[in-house]
């Protein structure tokens, strides 16, 4: 399924003379970067629009209410980015089973020891930096997968409560699915509130997120941000393994 | 021999009120009165935002809903120092005075008149000599004898299909003394008054909304009065509310305060019982240059000790010496011991119950016996409400109220003393009627005037922000009510309420014994009534129903 | 007792058309289309008025106050004609062990045929002993006046959802009735309940002998559909983006959207926007005072009322979701502008090692 093309330049390696191939790995798939771009896209609205919707600034007051709509848009806006966002997301669900091995849904959940210790080497080299160097992953770090994972979770929750909120404007199908968690959670107000508190969620990860993607590139110098543009990072590596994957010795 | 007659629930009061007589040849000589339902409301209170607990202490009670929402938001305008805009405290007065009528033309109709009127014996009346006798004391248009003949035949197929809310009534009782025209005619207003009660109510809605539980709000009221404006009070609203107050002045001035005489006048041997206290408590009311002078009030501020009207002594909510609750009969503790009494601001609510479990059979033999706390003043067992009203006002030597009390004594033919008693209760709670009607015409009057030259202001935004208050601040909200006085003493820190106590009219009217074993006024009222028919305590009812107790409001 | 609402209306002298009248005006009332009086006639005819009882608990009486207030039937007519109501603390006339003596004779001669309806919620604390009528508790007494009811309503917020008792702290352990009876119990929440929408409610059941259709909290679809705010007559300023800043001031005198003074319209279920208060005189929003959401379950805990969203746990009184959010974005600033300071101080071997291979790679 995974394609490999490597791009190859024979250098001297760092110690003793050691031949290290200077390889082009094709990583995140176009339809990983499309889902990336998109959701990042929806979730700036999402977020954006919502936190007008919770405090509606104050803008030039029209005579009469039918001279304008903005607020009528601003929630346009968030309900039309929710589907996008929603059906994005469903969309890379799938992606999780038939994508190549960097996308496939095993990543996000540490389910092998190594990936445990690949956790605790991250936090040891990348977080806490007490540690110089480390194993330097070709997809997501462990780490990076598994924090996706909660995202992932709060995606849902967003989805879950958002959609369980617009139930109440709509008739069609969709929403309708969602109608009885608004008694679950203890009534619409409480449904709203969690609604809107998990919008700091989404701030906080997005700081993070491109703080982490900005900083891995300037430490390791592979390409990192570039690469969920192009789809391609480098990579320096000692040799090709039989799967005609390159391997990091 | 004594026998102690229980009556539980005592009905055509509002809440739940236990009361144990002691009946001995036939007269009464000891009672003990007790609240038996109990929500801790000022626990609720603590920790919550200030200018939200009018919602809260609104729904104290719904009968006098309004009264709790109104003490409250002085308490809070009283803590931060916000004054509020003098239409605001028009629209509040109109509210007030809105809420006395009805509530009083409710209390007479509909909880107190079956205690005088024997809706039975109506069936004898001859619908056109009712009709005659109506058109002796009254020139409503609607009093003739083809109206008595149909609510005469409606109770007729009524009473032939089983009497409802009249089945099991004491109906026959040798108490009951009205020739059967009178009873009639009452009974027909009864059903008049039912219909109303909801058009007046009316106001409420126009300027908090809704009724009941219309909405408050610190710093002023919550509705905006622009007449070029048809989302806010216009001048289509100003009209409604004219109209209304002048159908309620109709009805108050030619069908309640003419039946209340019409029935009084039948039993003034009840002046005679249920006088009980004899020391009268009013915070005065309906302030027309703020709620920070008094001596601007419809009704005077102030004490009457031992019904000598010559001296009116002033009362001062914030004197720690001068009111004081008790709970040394009653299911709660202090931390400093059951026999002390605290100042509202240092007040505790700490439910302790230690009566018999249920099903009981009666309270004997228990030191405390009800939700209710005593409130003192002075130490003094006080009676509150509109007879007490009357009495500070009439020693105060407030001209409107004595002319009225004067010719309606004379028109009765009864001297000052008969007011002092179960009847003289009840009528005053009929002037009290009469006063709030023409105030509330008043006040209408001068929101016109104002509106006229454009002075609608309605809120005071100064202090809405929490961030503008001090980190500590106290206040009291003091209201005379339907019922009598009530206020609310509030401690806010750093925005929240710390803590919140609540001493209401039926708390001082309805209470059981104080630390001095000094009773309040329902059971020092009932010493001496007789009792006819232990298996029909219409006595007793009679008295407390003179009262028109309100037990959720007095426990809280 | 006994009689059909046909036969004691012929008593009184009514005649055919007007008890017509009365059950279309009924039928109306109930939300039933012309074609359902039909119906209603027939069940007018066929049953006597159905005896009811009103139990009060933990309560204010203003579900009561409110029910009297009702316009369509008028409620002389509905005590007189329509229901048959032989037990209310609040309107009846004897009281004491007489009183007791209405309330079990009705139980006594109607088993299965009596409704129930209960305004007050019941403590359960201690035994349930912060409610006591006539010596009993009020958890006693409920499941015994229930256990022979042919259909029960809760009358408000308090009945309903256990009201302002059951708010933090719940001094008493203040329930919903219908977490005590064992049967299914029709919500009519509000606080009060619109007067036409509880007297609807009554004549819903008793004229089609069956219970009106509920969501899933028991709350009559046909009044509880729909939000305050769908129906608002302000909702145009809402979706206009014009909105009330503070309490009369010039957005407020025209009548603007109170979604910012903290208006829970958008969250709250009930009639109020449409059926109105007061015979349709006003609704809580058309006199300048936000929705305080008072028919949805625990809204007395969605505090501060005048806040958009209610405070968050911990943080103080008028704390948002978003004071937390706050300091958790300025904590993740200042963690990331730390780990940045912390990188380009640890990191630089590591980073002058790359440097130095791509110098060797040129
Ligand atoms: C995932 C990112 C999302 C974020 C950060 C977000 C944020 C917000 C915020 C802050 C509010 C305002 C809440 C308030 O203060 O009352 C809001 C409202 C709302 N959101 Fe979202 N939301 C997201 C996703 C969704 C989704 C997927 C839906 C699904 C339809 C949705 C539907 C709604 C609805 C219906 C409202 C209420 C709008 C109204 O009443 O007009 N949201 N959202
Ligand atoms: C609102 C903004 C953004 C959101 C919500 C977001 C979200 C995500 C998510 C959910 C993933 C996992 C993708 C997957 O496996 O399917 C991801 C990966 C990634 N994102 Fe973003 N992203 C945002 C902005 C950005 C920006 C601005 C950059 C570049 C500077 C970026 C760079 C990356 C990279 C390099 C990866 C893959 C590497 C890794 O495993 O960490 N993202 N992002
Ligand atoms: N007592 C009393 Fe009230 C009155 N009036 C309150 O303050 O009745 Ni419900
Ligand atoms: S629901 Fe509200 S109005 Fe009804 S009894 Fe409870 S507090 Fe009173
Ligand atoms: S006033 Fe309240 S209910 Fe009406 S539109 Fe605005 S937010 Fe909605
Ligand atoms: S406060 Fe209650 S009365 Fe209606 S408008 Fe809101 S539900
Ligand atoms: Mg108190």
């Amino acid at each position: 399924m995974s394609t490999l093309k490597t791009g190859v330049t024979n250098v001297m390696g760092a110690n003793g003379g050691t031949p290290v191939e200077y390889q082009r790995v094709y990583v995140w798939e176009l339809p990983v970067r499309v889902y990336h771009w998109i959701n990042a896209l929806a979730l700036v609205l999402l977020c954006v629009t919502g936190f007008l919707i919770g405090h509606p600034v104050r803008i030039a007051y029209a005579q009469e209410a039918y001279q304008q709509y903005w607020f009528g848009w601003v929630r346009f806006i968030h309900f039309a980015a929710a589907y996008v966002y929603v059906f994005n997301f469903v969309y890379r669900l799938y992606w999780a089973f038939v994508g190549n091995k960097y996308a496939t849904w095993n990543n996000f959940l540490p389910l092998t020891k190594k990936q445990w210790q690949e956790i605790a080497d991250i936090i040891m080299v990348d977080v806490l930096q007490v540690k110089k160097h480390g194993e330097i992953a070709t997809g997501h770090n462990a780490l990076a997968a598994f924090s996706y994972f909660f995202t992932f979770v709060v995606f849902c929750f967003q989805t879950v409560t958002g959609f369980a909120l617009y139930s109440s404007m709509s008739d069609s199908w969709f929403p309708r699915l969602f109608t009885w968690i608004v008694p679950l959670m203890g009534g619409e107000l409480a449904v709203r509130f969690w609604h809107h508190l998990f919008i700091w969620f989404f701030v906080f990860f997005v700081i993070v997120h491109v703080y982490l993607s900005f900083y891995h590139d300037y430490i390791e110098g592979r390409g990192e941000v570039s690469v969920i543009v192009s789809g391609w990072k480098f990579g320096k590596f000692d040799k090709v393994e039989s799967d005609g994957e390159p391997r990091k010795q | 021999m004594a026998t102690r007659v229980v009556v539980d629930p005592v009905t055509r009061i509002e809440g739940h009120l236990r009361v144990e007589a002691v009946v001995e040849n036939g007269v009464i000589t000891d009672a003990y009165s007790a609240g038996t339902m109990v929500r801790g409301i000022e626990k609720i209170l603590i920790g919550r935002d200030p200018r939200d607990a009018w919602a809260i202490v609104e729904r104290v009670c719904g009968v006098c809903t309004t009264v709790h929402a109104q003490a409250s938001v002085r308490a809070v305008e009283d803590a931060l120092g916000i004054s509020i805009p003098p239409t605001a405290e028009l629209i509040r007065n109109i509210m007030q005075a809105t809420q006395y009528v009805q509530d009083h033309v409710i209390h007479f109709y509909h909880l107190h008149a079956l205690d005088w009127v024997d809706i039975v014996n109506a069936l004898k009346a001859d619908p056109r000599k009712a009709a005659e006798l109506a058109a002796s004391y009254s020139k409503w248009d609607k009093n003739t004898a083809s109206y008595f003949t149909a609510v005469q035949d409606k109770i007729k197929a009524f009473a032939a299909s089983g009497l409802g809310i009249f089945a099991n009534g004491y109906w026959g009782h040798p108490a009951y003394k009205l020739p059967p025209e009178v009873n009639l005619i009452a009974v027909a207003h009864y059903l008049d008054a039912l219909e109303w009660q909801k058009q007046i109510i009316k106001i409420h809605a126009v300027f908090g909304g809704k009724n009941p539980h219309p909405n408050y709000l610190v710093g002023g009221v919550p509705c905006s009065i622009n007449i070029n404006e048809v989302n806010a009070i216009n001048s289509e609203r100003l009209n409604l509310v004219s109209q209304l107050i002048g159908q309620a002045d109709e009805f108050v001035n030619q069908v309640y305060i003419p039946d209340l005489l019409a029935v009084a006048s039948f039993y003034k041997d009840w002046a005679r019982y249920g006088g009980g206290l004899a020391n009268y408590l009013s915070y005065g009311e309906f302030p027309t240059k703020g709620y920070n002078h008094p001596e601007s009030f419809k009704y005077a501020r102030g004490a009457v000790l031992n019904r000598d009207l010559s001296t009116v002594y002033p009362v001062n909510p914030r004197d720690g010496q001068e009111i004081k609750e008790y709970i040394a009969h009653s299911w709660y503790t202090y931390a400093e011991g059951d026999n002390t009494g605290l100042h509202p601001w240092a007040g505790e609510t700490n439910i302790a119950y230690n009566g018999p479990q249920p099903p009981f059979e009666s309270l004997e033999g228990y030191s405390k016996y009800s939700f209710l706390k005593t409130p003192r003043w002075k130490d003094n067992a006080m009676e509150v409400g509109p007879l007490a009203r009357l009495v500070v006002a009439y020693a105060s030597g407030q001209s409107d109220v004595k002319e009225l009390v004067n010719a309606t004594l004379g028109k009765l033919g009864v001297p000052v003393g008969a007011l002092f008693s179960t009847l003289g209760r009840t009528a005053a709670r009929g002037l009290d009627c009469a006063l709030a009607m023409s105030w509330l015409k008043e006040f209408n009057g001068e929101l016109q005037e104002r509106v006229k030259i454009n002075e609608v202001s309605t809120f005071n935004a100064e202090k809405w922000d929490p961030k503008t208050w001090p980190a500590e601040a106290e206040g009291v909200g003091m209201i005379d009510a339907p019922r009598g006085a009530l206020a609310h003493w509030i401690k806010i820190r750093n925005g929240a309420i710390e803590n919140y106590q609540l001493v209401v009219p039926t708390t001082w009217n309805g209470s059981p014994r104080d630390a001095r074993q000094q009773r309040s006024a329902f059971e020092a009222s009932l010493i001496g009534t007789p009792v006819a028919n232990l298996e029909q305590p219409v006595e007793i009812i009679r008295t407390l129903h003179s009262f028109d107790p309100c037990i959720a409001c007095a426990v809280h | 007792m006994g009689d059909s609402i046909w036969q004691s209306m012929q008593q009184k002298g009514y005649s055919r058309r007007e008890f017509m009248q009365l059950c279309s005006a009924a039928a109306a009332a109930a939300g039933l289309s012309k074609s359902a009086v039909g119906q209603v006639a027939s069940a007018f005819e066929k049953k006597a008025k159905p005896p009811v009882v009103w139990l009060h608990y933990q309560e204010c009486t203003g579900c009561s106050e409110s029910f009297i207030r009702a316009s369509h039937p008028v409620v002389a007519d509905a005590l007189l004609d329509v229901i048959s109501l032989n037990y209310s603390e609040t309107l009846m006339a004897p009281s004491g062990f007489q009183a007791e003596k209405s309330l079990s004779d009705t139980i006594a001669n109607n088993k299965g045929k009596y409704i129930l309806v209960v305004e007050g919620a019941v403590p359960t604390k201690d035994g349930g002993v912060y409610c006591m009528v006539a010596g009993k508790s009020a958890l006693q007494s409920l499941k015994t006046v229930a256990k022979d009811a042919a259909a029960i309503i809760a009358w408000g917020s308090c009945a309903s959802f256990g009201g302002v008792q059951a708010a933090k702290p719940n001094p008493t352990e203040a329930v919903a009735i219908s977490k005590i009876v064992d049967k299914p119990v029709i919500n009519v929440p509000g606080c009060p309940p619109i007067a036409d929408v509880m007297m609807s409610v009554v004549t819903h059941i008793l004229v089609l002998g069956q219970l009106p259709a509920l969501d899933s909290q028991g709350r009559p679809k046909e009044f509880y559909g729909r939000r305050v705010h769908d129906t608002c007559y302000r909702r145009p300023n809402y979706d206009a983006g014009l909105f009330v800043e503070s309490f009369d001031d010039e957005n407020a005198r025209k009548g603007y959207c109170l979604y910012k003074l903290g208006c829970r319209g958008p969250v709250t279920y009930n009639a109020c926007s449409v059926t109105r208060w007061n015979e349709g005189t006003s609704n809580p929003i058309q006199s300048g005072h936000p929705c305080i959401g008072c028919s949805e379950d625990g809204f007395w805990d969605n505090e501060p009322f005048y806040q958009h969203l209610a405070s968050f746990p911990g943080f103080g009184i008028e704390s948002t979701a978003d004071t937390l959010g706050t300091a958790v974005g300025v904590a993740t600033v200042a963690g990331v502008a730390a780990h940045a300071v912390l990188t380009t101080i640890r990191k630089r071997s590591v980073i002058a090692e790359v440097h130095a291979e791509d110098h060797k790679e040129s």
